[in-house]
């Protein structure tokens, strides 16, 4: 018998459709019998959105400058002569 | 330029790179280092893995020339950091350390009673759309905070599979690990942001 803690163990494998066919039936067999599981994996799931939605990839401009500045640079040595024809 | 029919931003992005256009670079660069970063951080600390970045930049004017597309974009430039990283990591005899033996958050496991059931059971569902609950700043900063706290190998695991919707196969290929230790950095990151967003939306706070 598939226990809450087990659910817990599983539960991503489950909110992306990777578990096997069998531990499939045990989750949703044990999430009809168990509200407290129905709310973890609800709220798993909500937290799985949150980290999707949430564009947290704040670009470091420092960093960026320095590698347009190193880009610029090897371009400039690459293509000295010619013109940036597009 | 010449006149092909039609055209993606990705194909025009290739194509300016390959022509060695600086604004194309400028684009490219904004667009794709902050995954870079992430697997060059799975590998080494922060300073290496900004220094490798740069580094790979440098070595893609040359080698965007070979680029022939058979994977994305950013799934090849994403090799090219993870191969440099990894090479570092050889140079300095090092390896990256990862537990993959546990697969409950520590925390989350002691919500547990001794037989399996749940002793203290997750707060009540929240009803609001993600979008709805990063309306609010303190939780968009709750979110940073957190994400930023995880521990580098978890973070990239996340960041790539999450954020940047790669293939499970590309990660693993990228990151050097097996599928199922895949899933356990993965799942082992969801709950510290599950166990995070359950402490703000009882208290308020981070
Ligand atoms: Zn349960």
């Amino acid at each position: 018998m598939l226990m809450c803690r087990d659910l817990a163990r599983i539960a991503s494998d489950y909110i992306d459709g990777e578990l096997g066919p069998m531990d499939t039936v045990s989750v949703k067999m044990h999430l009809m019998m168990c509200g407290h599981c129905r709310t973890f994996i609800g709220n798993l799931r909500a937290s799985v959105d949150l980290i999707n939605a949430h564009s947290s990839q704040q670009l470091d401009e420092e960093l960026v400058r320095r590698i347009d500045e190193r880009v610029t640079e090897s371009l400039n040595a690459r293509n000295s002569g010619n013109g940036n024809s597009d | 330029m010449d006149t092909a029919t039609h055209q993606s931003d990705e194909d025009i992005l290739i194509h300016g790179l390959k022509s060695g256009n600086q604004s194309a670079f400028h684009k490219a660069v904004r667009l794709y280092t902050p995954g870079m970063l992430a697997v060059a951080r799975f590998y080494l600390d922060h300073s290496a893995a900004e220094e490798t970045v740069q580094d790979c930049w440098v070595t893609v004017i040359d080698a965007i020339q070979k680029f022939e597309g058979r994977s994305g974009l950013k799934t090849w430039l994403h090799r090219i950091v993870a191969n440099r990283a990894k090479n570092h990591l050889r140079k300095a005899k090092r390896e990256v350390s990862a537990d993959f033996s546990e697969t409950l958050d520590p925390e989350l496991a002691d919500r547990f009673a001794p037989n399996g059931r749940w002793a203290t059971p997750p707060s009540l569902k929240t009803n609001e759309s993600a979008q709805a609950l990063l309306e609010n700043g303190a939780l968009s900063d709750c979110l940073d905070k957190h994400l930023a706290s995880l521990p580098e190998t978890q973070r990239s695991a996340l960041l790539l599979y999450e954020a940047h919707q790669h293939k499970s196969d590309d990660v693993c290929n990228i990151l050097d690990v097996s599928a199922s230790n895949l899933r356990v950095l993965v799942h082992r990151a969801r709950q510290k942001i599950f166990l995070m967003v359950e402490t703000f939306q009882e208290t308020g706070e981070c």
